[in-house]
């Protein structure tokens, strides 16, 4: 298996060198690192960054672990590329590791829907994929791949857990930027409330409007924001808001209230114990699970192009995390609609209505 | 034409001795991180192996100057007269989001149809910024305090129209955006011209607007230095009490040179916007009207000077890219633009106090009868003796009389 | 009078046995290109007031600089109480017991009096200001040194005496036993020099050192015990004030004669050019500052406004110059009504203006002469062509005015901030007069100026006058508004309160009615 896999990429690195000596100037590779040589037994895999880059302790992050782990384990070199301050250079992140070699190239975000679109037709030899984006259509181009992920379906699964948690019969929600993607943390966690309880009220509030990504990375305003639920009466508050989360746990902390984290399991990512505590849960996007899945997909060469691979709760792609056992008492029930939505029998929707 | 030599050389003295002091700062930044400082500037001024990808390197550097210098002339025009355009953020995102949407409705043939698209955001981005000018001397309110507040607006609201009336993707998209521009609002590369030059045809087109940039460059350097309206902007900025005094109407230019600033606010989007982004959306690069004050600051307020301050950022954010490839942290090229911004301050302090002491010294030797000026350099004074916190901008109390 | 190289004249020898509080031997201090300071010799006595005069330029600044630590002589001693020191900043000086009254006040308009005097120097309590202490001590030195200062008073609401004193009170603070007073004199009336003079002598009872440096000679004459007088950057004598004249002092500071003020014959025309009728400007407050004011300027007039400042000379120039509006009244320039215009546009109407502060009103200091040239004239050849700026044009006339006026500088590109007081204000009145005006508006032409430019200023004033020129004279300087003046107000509270024929006033008549203790009845 292993084997077959350093011979697949091998192969795939000795043709890809072949490529960029083809759609460059012959003399080009001559200094560089080497399209043969040392490094073509490798897997050479390029990562770009959306905005934040490297050290967000969040989605960027999370992609980093499920690359680093499968390079690890394929053996191979990860290079991994951060967005200028206003992430104008998307296009050029992925110009870059493309031009130098690294295939497969994994873009992060859904900003990159555009330049991917563009950039990925120039370089027909290297595999694309882009984490929350979809290519489902091949709009993108045939060699890019979408991983996709279900968050509706997590955040319904916190929206049970609040629901079920709350005394007040009433809980919230944090938004960081007004978008499509966190509408769709919304919907499926107000259904998910509602499905516990109808008669249930959610604060819903966004932190900037579209097109102001400072609402991912302002824990001063998440902390106003969710204080201003608490106050409201709710008494857990779920966020889908990157680094602002932080305020909206120590709101919780400084209310005796309860929050519920994204992305990773939030439980284990904050260092101080007085946050710990409120965290009840966390909704889970396995970011990392999606990449180190595509890089092994690439590796044993199953990776197809101009599809989605969709990770939701029946692949374990999204999830709802258990650490500090805060849920013990009600995993049963989250248990059950869990199964119901992988079975079909719930819907969850993924826009607000 | 030596003491016109001396001027020039201090004036360049200042911005090469911040950018020497944030080298510095960051070559030790750099190796107490355990990397070659060396190294790490080696890689950073290299472009690329290939002609093809160093011609590249220089369009990826050049579109990104080009935002950089509007964005900083934006800011300069209102720092020559003493006012602080914080609001260019705000001007030029509002200016972008109506022009995007403005030139994607209408047909018209090409030139036309740029030049409406054109008109849209300097004029948006002029009666934005004309807004703190009004506040300023209608009921002097701090054009600081005003135009922060309205970025906020202007931000809400470009989002409002953007995700509202002015949607152009379809539902469900991850990036909203507004209608695409057709081709007859574009503005068609300049990769014509540099292989026309002989030079490698580069992956990405140079953005055309670099053109009007340029023009736009000249154009504020013409009238800041050679018309009367320029010079009593930069009366103004240097002494409101002695421009006024000497008959401009402080009111006047206050609105005016915000309404100016503004309306090069309002280009600032369009390079992308029209060079590569025919929409605009969620994505849409942010943050340019901050920079632009990094920028002009750097740049000393001069036309000239902001080019070349754009120039160095731009290069900055492409090295960026080959430090990560090199695996050296691409927070040095932060660390590198942070401390510049930081060491121009101080730098243009020792310069504005060399050049100082050089003029002293220029009139001490004006006559053999003369010894060291005694009118020295004794700070404004009110009339009645008593120092005063000069408020340095037109539209005060004191300052808008007339 | 003795030359410099034999100071051991009559009181030389009587201060022999004690120690000199300050003396500076054989002080050089050069800057690139030129010696600003050449063999200076100084002896001050303890316990005197000693004056340094001399022509603004001729080295006192640089010389005061050097003793107060500012800046270190390339040759030459210091000595302080008969010691040697080297001062490497002003903090040194202080420390050793030098303190300096500027010129331009150095005081927070806000603070109180008190806060002033601690500011920089707080006495502390486990970390506060001790103001009881701090109250202690300025009540203290208030009343040794009779300052008649109220610690608790806002210096906003002081008069320039008091702020002065204030000033004073601040060196003191701070334990100085050597004053250094620069140009004290220049910005009061002389009721207020009295009790300045009257300060200085109870500083000189209680032992103190006083360095007193003036170009106004009578004044140096009546406070000094001893005078030393500078040219060109040395010192060419020393005097005794009761021995020397005014004219001979000023024959030593300029080696030419004193010039006067005086006009000659009257050439005061029928033609009125200037007419303010019941002209009234409020403040803020709406509380009147110039009340109801009329008067006529005809052409060939010099009409002088005297008053203690602050009693509406200020605002009634900014009436007639279009930088404030008026609560009442009308402003005729010729026969136009202009109490509506601009001040571009009663600039292009043919106004000049001399404003009183030049650094704040006249100039742009960070800029080059010929732009300085250009400025007020913004709307005018030869600066401008159309809508743009003259630059060739712009440095041509302006090489013609330093030519023409005495503007010594090298060249139209030096910045305006490099010339000595004097040279600025000669390129003032030469680019005002450049534009020929009808009319000129000139407060205080020759406040700070050294006496060459002042008698440069009086001949082109005089000259202008003769051609038909009116001119608006306001001046703290009581001998320029008699000497030029054909027709003399008197401003007090906003009003004209007395019209004063100027070939008869007295300087001390004239301060009387500036100061209300006199009237017109009583004028005689």
């Amino acid at each position: 298996m292993k084997a077959s896999a350093r011979a697949m990429a091998l192969l795939l690195a000795g043709s890809m060198a072949l490529a960029a000596c083809a759609s460059d100037e012959p003399a080009a590779e001559g200094g560089g690192e080497g399209g043969g040589g040392a490094a073509a037994e490798e897997l050479r895999v390029g990562l770009a960054y959306d905005t934040g880059g490297r050290g967000d302790r969040s989605f960027n992050d999370s992609a980093y672990t499920g690359a680093a782990a499968a390079t690890d384990a394929l053996g191979g070199e990860l290079q991994e590329l951060s967005p200028n301050d206003d992430a104008s250079n998307r296009a050029d992140l992925l110009v870059q590791l493309a031009e130098q070699g690294f295939n497969p190239v994994i873009a992060v975000g859904f900003n990159y829907d555009d330049v991917i679109a563009e950039v990925a037709p120039q370089f027909p030899d290297t595999t694309f994929a882009q984490v929350d984006g979809s290519n489902a259509d091949g709009a993108k181009g045939d060699n890019v791949t979408g991983l996709i992920f279900a968050e509706e379906e997590g955040s319904f699964l916190a929206g049970v857990a609040a629901a079920l948690k709350s005394e007040s019969g009433r809980v919230g929600f944090v938004g960081g930027v007004e978008s499509p993607l966190i509408e769709k943390f919304e919907a499926g966690y107000v259904a998910g409330a509602q499905a516990v309880n109808p008669q249930i009220t959610v604060d819903r509030q966004y932190i900037s409007p579209a097109g102001d990504f400072s609402g991912f990375n302002d824990p001063a305003r998440g902390q106003i924001v969710a204080q201003g639920m608490f106050d409201g009466g709710a008494d857990i508050v779920y966020h889908a808001a990157g680094g602002s989360g932080l305020g909206v746990f120590q709101a919780a902390a400084a209310s005796g209230n309860r929050a519920i984290g994204v992305d990773s399991d939030q439980y284990l990512t904050v260092s101080d114990p007085a946050l710990q505590a409120v965290i009840m849960t966390s909704m889970l996007k396995r970011v990392d699970n999606a990449v180190e899945g595509f890089i092994n997909d690439y590796a044993e060469g199953n990776v197809e192009g101009a599809t989605d691979v969709l990770n939701d709760l029946s692949t374990e792609g999204i999830d709802l995390a258990t650490s500090g056992g805060f849920i013990d008492d009600i995993q049963s029930e989250i248990d059950q609609y869990k199964q119901q939505i992988i079975d079909g029998t719930v819907t969850v929707p993924t826009t607000i209505e | 034409m030596t003491g016109l030599a001396r001027r020039v050389g201090l004036s360049l003295f200042g911005p090469l001795l911040a950018v020497l002091v944030a080298l510095v700062i960051s070559a030790l930044v750099i190796a107490l991180i355990g990397e070659d400082p060396i190294a790490a500037f080696r890689v950073m001024v290299d472009l690329g192996d290939s002609p093809s990808q160093q011609v590249q390197s220089i369009v990826v550097v050049l579109n990104r100057a080009v935002p950089l210098f509007l964005a900083g002339l934006a800011v300069a025009v209102a720092f020559r007269m003493g006012l602080f355009n914080i609001g260019v953020e705000g001007q030029y995102r509002l200016a972008t989001v109506l022009a995007a949407a403005v030139g994607a409705a209408v047909v018209l043939p090409a030139p036309l149809h740029l030049l409406v698209i054109v008109v849209v955001a300097m004029v948006v981005g002029a009666l934005w910024a004309g807004i703190v000018g009004v506040l300023k001397v209608t009921r002097g309110v701090s054009e600081v305090i005003s135009s922060i507040m309205l970025n906020f607006i202007a931000l809400g609201l470009a989002s409002y129209l953007l995700t509202g009336p002015l949607r152009g993707s379809p539902p469900g998209a991850s990036i909203i955006t507004t209608s695409e521009i057709p081709g007859s609002g574009r503005v068609p590369s300049l990769n014509g011209l540099l292989t026309g030059l002989g030079l490698a045809e580069p992956r990405s087109g140079l953005y055309g607007f670099l053109l009007v940039a340029i023009v736009v460059g000249v154009v504020v350097a013409v009238l800041l230095k050679r018309t009367r309206f320029g010079f009593d902007l930069r009366a103004t900025g240097l002494s409101p009490s002695a421009a006024t005094a000497s008959g401009v109407d402080a009111r006047g230019m206050v609105v005016k040179t915000m309404l100016i600033s503004g309306a090069i606010a309002g280009l600032i989007g369009l390079p992308d916007l029209l060079g590569s982004q025919y929409d605009y959306g969620t994505e849409f690069t942010a943050g340019l009207g901050f920079l632009g004050i990094a920028v002009a600051l750097l740049g000393r307020s001069a036309p000239l000077g902001i080019a070349l301050a754009a120039l160095l950022f731009a290069f900055l954010d492409r090295a960026a890219l080959p430090l990560q490839f090199a695996d050296i942290p691409s927070s040095v090229v932060t660390i590198i633009q942070g401390t510049i911004v930081l060491a121009v301050v101080i730098a243009n302090e020792v310069a504005r106090r060399l050049a100082l002491r050089s003029a002293e010294r220029a009139g001490a030797s004006a006559g053999p009868d003369s010894g060291v000026g005694d009118g020295g350099t004794p700070p404004p004074t009110s009339p009645d003796g008593g120092q005063r916190v000069r408020a340095g901008v037109p539209g005060d109390p004191q300052g808008a009389q007339a | 009078m003795a030359p410099a190289d034999s100071p051991a004249d009559g009181q030389g020898t009587a201060g022999g046995d004690a120690p000199l509080a300050v003396e500076l031997r054989r002080i050089t201090k050069r800057f690139p290109g030129v010696v600003a300071n050449r063999d200076i010799e100084l002896r001050v006595r303890r316990g005197e007031v000693h004056a340094i005069v001399g022509e603004n330029g001729a080295g006192k600044s640089t010389l005061m600089k050097t003793l107060y630590g500012e800046h270190r002589p390339d040759e030459g001693e210091v000595l302080v109480d008969g010691r040697p020191v080297q001062f490497r900043s002003p903090a040194d000086a202080i420390a050793a017991g030098i303190g300096m009254v500027h010129q331009h006040f150095m005081l927070a308009d806000n603070f109180t009096v008190l806060e002033n005097v601690v500011l920089g120097s707080e006495p502390t309590k486990r970390g506060r200001l001790d103001v009881a202490e701090a109250r202690r001590r300025i009540t203290d030195i208030s009343d040794r040194y009779s300052l008649g200062l109220d610690p608790d008073a806002l210096v906003e609401d002081l008069g320039v005496g008091d702020r002065q004193r204030v000033e004073i009170a601040k060196v003191l603070y701070r334990d100085a036993r050597i004053l250094i007073l620069d140009e004290p004199t220049a910005v009061l009336v002389p009721q207020e020099v009295d009790e300045l003079f009257g300060n200085l002598a109870e500083l000189k009872r209680e032992g103190l050192t006083v360095i007193f440096i003036s170009h106004k000679l009578d004044e140096v004459r009546r406070v000094a015990d001893s005078i030393t007088v500078i040219r060109r950057g040395t010192t060419v004598g020393t005097a005794d004030p009761r021995t020397t004249t005014a004219k001979q002092l000023a024959e030593l500071m300029v080696g030419a004669e004193l010039p006067t003020p005086e006009t000659r014959e009257s050439t005061v025309r029928d033609t009125p050019v200037l007419q303010l009728v019941d002209v009234t400007v409020t403040d803020a407050g709406e509380r009147p500052v110039v009340d109801d004011v009329t008067l006529t300027v005809r052409e060939g007039e010099v009409v002088g406004i005297a008053g203690v400042e602050g009693n509406g000379q200020a605002e009634l120039v900014d009436a007639i110059m279009g930088l404030r509006p008026l609560a009442a009244g009308r402003v005729l320039l010729g026969t136009d009504d202009v109490t509506a215009w601009s001040t571009r546009a009663r600039r292009e109407a043919g106004v000049g203006f001399i404003p009183e502060d030049r650094h704040r009103q006249g100039m742009l200091l960070d800029a080059p002469l010929w732009e300085n040239r250009i400025l007020g004239h913004q709307t005018r050849p030869p600066a401008v062509k159309g809508p743009f700026i003259d630059r060739r044009g712009a440095r041509a006339d302006t090489a013609r005015i330093m030519r023409e006026y005495d503007v010594r500088a090298p060249g139209p590109d030096t910045l305006a901030v490099a010339l000595s007081g004097g040279n600025q204000q000669k390129l003032i009145v030469g680019r005002e007069m450049s534009a020929e005006p009808r009319l000129l508006v000139a407060a205080h032409p020759t406040r700070g100026v050294d006496v060459g430019a002042q008698s440069v200023v009086w001949e082109l004033l005089k000259d202008a006058r003769a051609e038909g020129l009116g001119i608006v004279l306001i001046s703290a300087d009581l001998d320029e508004l008699i000497g030029l003046s054909d027709t003399l107000h008197v401003m007090l509270r906003g009003r004209l309160v007395a019209t004063l024929d100027p070939g008869r006033v007295t300087p001390e008549e004239l301060g009387g009615h500036m100061t209300g203790a006199r009237t017109t009845a009583g004028a005689s």
